[in-house]
């Protein structure tokens, strides 16, 4: 019944920004010329070799929401480097000796721990939960004071997609957005999953990070203002993709109006090359598209892909085939990430009916398509079809069309979650957008 | 190791550095060598199909309006005290306002002044849904849950939806649309998206076009206001019966009795198993039927009857639902049909305030049998639903067999079926599960329970009594019950 929505058309700009911090470091934040608007946004370290190192300062400040609220946010960013939500994906390579240093700017104690990676150490000794002279349990991994710092490392043994997140009053600063992502590549198959596992996504620009969580308005402004609140008393009203609620997750990376949410989770794709032989796997546009689902919220979130099944690899970096090597992988068009849960899937959307006004035309008649609605006046719908064709829409009906894309939405099936506050198509909801091989007469597909 | 960096045009966000040591952004122009070790083929590539999509030989009529159902015990109150359900307009025998789906295809093939539709000797069609006054009739009479709809693997299907409008709202003008959740490779027009195509504006109708390859349970729903009309009750569910049921397979099983086969063999399949019947992995069953699930918010019920506006953000569960029923409901028979006179649907015998609730979910059966239960969750939560007594054996998952890849990237390898007693469905989800019915002598049944445990919801919010997700599994003596012939039966 309500129409109240922030409704952005694709933008393919990227944002450049180069800071000077002091000290010879040089950030460089948001990806050069030629950045990809969509997909995994890596964070990683060249200069190390195999011992990566990542410098995070857990910092706050605000976040924006489509209807225009904003909301106080805890989160880890590049230290000198500007606040962002969530964390950075650091990206490592299998068998590499990690080491994170956490700076910690919020007013209280907080920590990283990295769950379902082994033999972490904090501070060079065994990262174990940390009790007080009582025996009570008062962080779960060691933490930083507020102001100092804490230095955390691991060997990243098995790859994968893994959370990091808060160890320290988890309840409240995981709520207040101290999480992210962690990926560990298979060593020598860094375009896999998985090595021996499933197919190589081929490349990065067919990766993309989905992580969800959820957002209690009222208690991130609690804790602005420095009231009290009650966790057991959780009721999230925003529901989040790589920290943006729907429409702003289609917006691009770094996009200058989400200064603090670089992250977009537009899952941009092309539709398969049916023309290159099936034992081409790695061809440019065979290859299946790689979604690491992370689940930081203190719920669970039921997502649904919309046209494809999602083919389930791995769930918590444990790829699924059994010792002999069967594989064990399933598909599914809904899921259920547990909280904390991280989930690999591939997709790969066929043209399978090979529709084409030439050769294959839909075999109903479709009526004149201003005798139909298109909702707000707008749409994604290219007028036509087929993929690759655009068609006349209503005079009056703005298009979001590009270049006779496909789009559909993938979203949480938890209804109420893809919603902002009380207006729905929004939240937990993202696009997918599959372009042609051969653009629209006259139009060009934005990478 | 730093990576290389992978596709040539892009340069990856390089960022972070510890103390004093400085980071260059890669330079990015290299293109990766293609691994050229061991792949697996991901999901099956297109099936071949003729140089045109055939044109549709089964025809479907849906209509999407408003109406009310029933929902036996139990009120709910808002925090200023007023009633809320059951709502206090509804008319007699109902309790709750919802927005649903109907098929009237009946009333369009029973209408001799209409034309066969292209292709079809048994379908017509109306040019428009105002020249069919039987279809008309029926604005303000839904049903809940939606239509259970069920189609063969390679049928060419055309589903009509015709938006007629909301009775007790005629303030709104909602469109309407029809997704078909889970088929693969769909096309945004056919995918009921409003936001992404089209929608169904009151007085219009549209044709969705449907081919379906990939056998299995799904689910269907509008899709314009999503959080709004599913709530509301435009949701149902849709399967897919495999080839094999019309061919059998070369490893010993059978054509099926659904298309055609002898007495000893089953009535179908759940999949394409290629297994012998006699093979643990086999999916063939002598009995199905569909569970849906769902459950409903009193509040934004009655707010959409009493032009009010809910915050969705405040959803929670009031009542449960299987198949548009609460328990003991749920057992009640299943509806007559449409009335062709009329165009009114025909309520279980001595339950004229089920009309609106046409499908039962009473499992009956003979010992022996092999039973497939087809699980769907529409709701926002997620119920665990448990069979006392009788062990399942889960074999498919959102329209995909439990089977591993294979050679050949089909799903014919290792054997991810598993046994319990307890099924877990997240929202949007669909499980096939088998069971073989046990023994029973002697006249009568025994009753198993199938039910939601979370125990609390079998409970009306301030009733008494058991309600919810609940249905009886009763067996009977081998023999007993005749063949089935139509799902839920």
């Amino acid at each position: 019944m309500r129409n109240l929505r922030r409704t952005l058309p694709l933008l393919a700009a990227t944002v450049l920004s180069v800071s000077s911090l002091g000290s010879g470091l040089t950030a460089v934040s948001a990806a050069g010329p030629g950045a990809p608007s969509s997909g995994i946004l890596c964070t990683t370290d060249s200069a190390n070799g195999t011992n990566p190192q990542f410098s995070l300062t857990a910092s706050a400040d605000y976040i924006s929401m489509p209807d225009g609220n904003t909301i106080w946010t805890w989160s880890y960013g590049a230290t000198g480097g500007s606040f962002q939500f969530p964390g950075p994906v650091l990206c490592v390579n299998q068998g590499d000796t990690v080491t994170v240093v956490l700076h910690n700017s919020l007013p209280e104690a907080t920590s990283i721990m990295f769950p379902g990676v082994d033999a972490v150490q904090a501070d060079g000794a065994p990262a174990q939960p940390v009790f007080n002279g009582s025996g009570t349990l008062t962080s779960l991994v060691p933490a930083a004071a507020a102001g100092g710092s804490a230095t955390y490392s691991f060997v990243a043994a098995n790859p994968g997609t893994y959370l990091y997140e808060s160890g320290t009053d988890s309840g409240k600063q995981v709520q207040m957005g101290l999480y992210g992502a962690l990926v560990v590549r298979p060593a020598g198959h860094p375009d896999w999953a998985y090595a021996n596992h499933g197919q190589p996504f081929g490349n990065f620009s067919r990766e993309f990070v989905m992580l969800l969580s959820e957002i209690d308005p009222n208690l991130h402004s609690a804790v602005e203002l420095g009231q009290p609140y009650d966790v057991t008393a959780l009721h999230p009203r925003y529901w989040l993709i790589n920290g943006r609620a729907f429409p702003d997750t289609i917006a691009p990376n770094d996009a200058a109006w989400l200064p603090n949410q670089p992250y977009s989770s537009l899952f941009h794709v092309t539709e398969q090359d049916t023309s290159l032989p099936a034992s081409d796997p790695n061809g440019p546009n065979q290859a299946p598209a790689l979604i690491r689902y992370l689940d930081a919220g203190s719920r669970n979130h039921p997502f649904h892909p919309h046209g494809q099944n999602g083919r389930v690899l791995a769930r918590d970096a444990a790829p699924l085939y059994d010792a002999a090597g069967n594989d064990l992988s399933y598909e599914t068009f809904s899921f259920s990430i547990g909280s904390g849960q991280t989930w690999d899937q591939t997709y790969q959307y066929q043209n399978q009916e090979h529709f084409s006004a030439a050769d294959n035309p839909i075999p109903v008649t479709v009526p004149q398509l201003q005798n139909l609605t298109f909702k707000d006046g707008a749409t994604y719908y290219s007028g036509s079809p087929y993929i690759g064709s655009q068609g006349k829409l209503p005079v009056g009906t703005t298009s979001y069309n590009e270049c006779g894309e496909y789009y559909m939405v993938m979203h949480s099936h938890a209804l109420y979650e893809a919603a902002n506050y009380d207006t729905g198509f929004g939240g937990m909801l993202t696009l997918e957008r599959i372009d042609p091989i051969t653009p629209a007469t006259g139009t060009t597909c934005t990478p | 190791m730093s990576m290389p960096p992978f596709s040539g045009k892009v340069s990856r966000r390089q960022v972070l550095k510890i103390g004093g040591t400085a980071v260059a952004a890669a330079a990015g122009a290299t293109i990766l060598p293609r691994w050229a070790g061991k792949s697996l083929q991901g999901i099956p590539l297109a099936k071949a199909i003729g140089p045109t999509s055939p044109a549709p030989t089964i025809y479907k009529h849906l209509i999407g309006s408003d109406g009310w159902i029933s929902i036996p015990m139990g009120t709910v109150k808002n925090d200023l005290g007023a009633v809320l359900a059951p709502d206090p307009i509804a008319p007699g025998g109902r309790t709750t306002y919802v927005f649903g789906f109907r098929n009237v295809t009946a009333l369009d093939d029973n209408d001799p002044s209409l034309p066969f539709a292209p292709g079809s000797t048994t379908n017509r069609v109306t040019p428009s849904t105002a020249s069919n006054p039987k279809v008309l009739a029926q604005k303000g009479h839904v049903q809940h849950s939606a239509p259970l709809l069920f189609f063969d693997e390679g049928d060419a299907i055309q589903i009509t939806l015709s938006n007629l409008g909301l009775a007790t709202r005629p303030d709104l003008t909602d469109p309407h649309t029809i997704h078909w959740h889970g088929f693969r490779n769909a096309l945004p027009l056919f995918d009921g998206v409003p936001e992404m195509s089209i929608s169904v504006p009151p007085g219009s109708d549209f044709p969705y076009y449907y081919h379906p390859t990939d056998p299995g349970t799904y689910m269907y729903h509008c899709h314009n206001e999503d959080v709004e009309h599913v709530q509301m009750g435009m949701d149902g569910i849709v399967f897919v019966r495999p080839a094999q049921n019309k061919t059998g397979n070369g490893a010993g099983a059978p054509v099926a009795r659904y298309n055609g086969g002898g007495a000893g063999a089953p009535l179908g399949y759940a999949y394409n198993d290629g297994v012998a019947l006699s093979d643990a992995r086999s999916t063939a069953y002598d009995r199905e039927f569909a569970i849906f699930l769902n459950e409903m918010w009193a509040q934004s019920h009655y707010d959409d009857a009493h032009i009010q506006v809910s915050d969705w953000s405040d959803f929670h569960a009031d009542f449960y639902l299987m198949n548009g029923r609460s328990y003991p409901d749920t057992i009640a028979p299943n509806g007559g049909g449409t009335n062709l006179t009329t165009g009114a649907l025909i309520a279980p015998t001595g339950r004229p305030e089920l009309e609106s609730q046409p499908l039962s979910s009473l499992i009956q059966c003979n010992a022996g049998d092999r039973v497939l239960l087809r699980f769907v969750n529409l709701g926002y939560t997620q119920p665990a639903m448990k069979l006392t007594g009788i062990e399942m054996h889960v074999v498919g998952k959102d329209a995909t067999p439990l089977r591993g890849l294979g050679a050949g990237g089909v799903r014919n390898g290792a054997d991810t079926g598993y046994h319990t007693d307890t099924i877990y469905l997240g929202a949007g989800e669909a499980y096939d599960a088998l069971f073989t019915a046990p023994p029973k002598t002697g006249s009568g049944y025994d009753t198993y329970l199938l039910f939601s445990n979370a125990f609390g919801t079998l409970n009306m919010p301030g009733g008494t009594g058991l309600g919810g997700q609940m249905t009886e599994v009763r067996v009977y003596a081998a023999g007993t019950l005749p063949p089935q012939t139509a799902p839920n039966t």
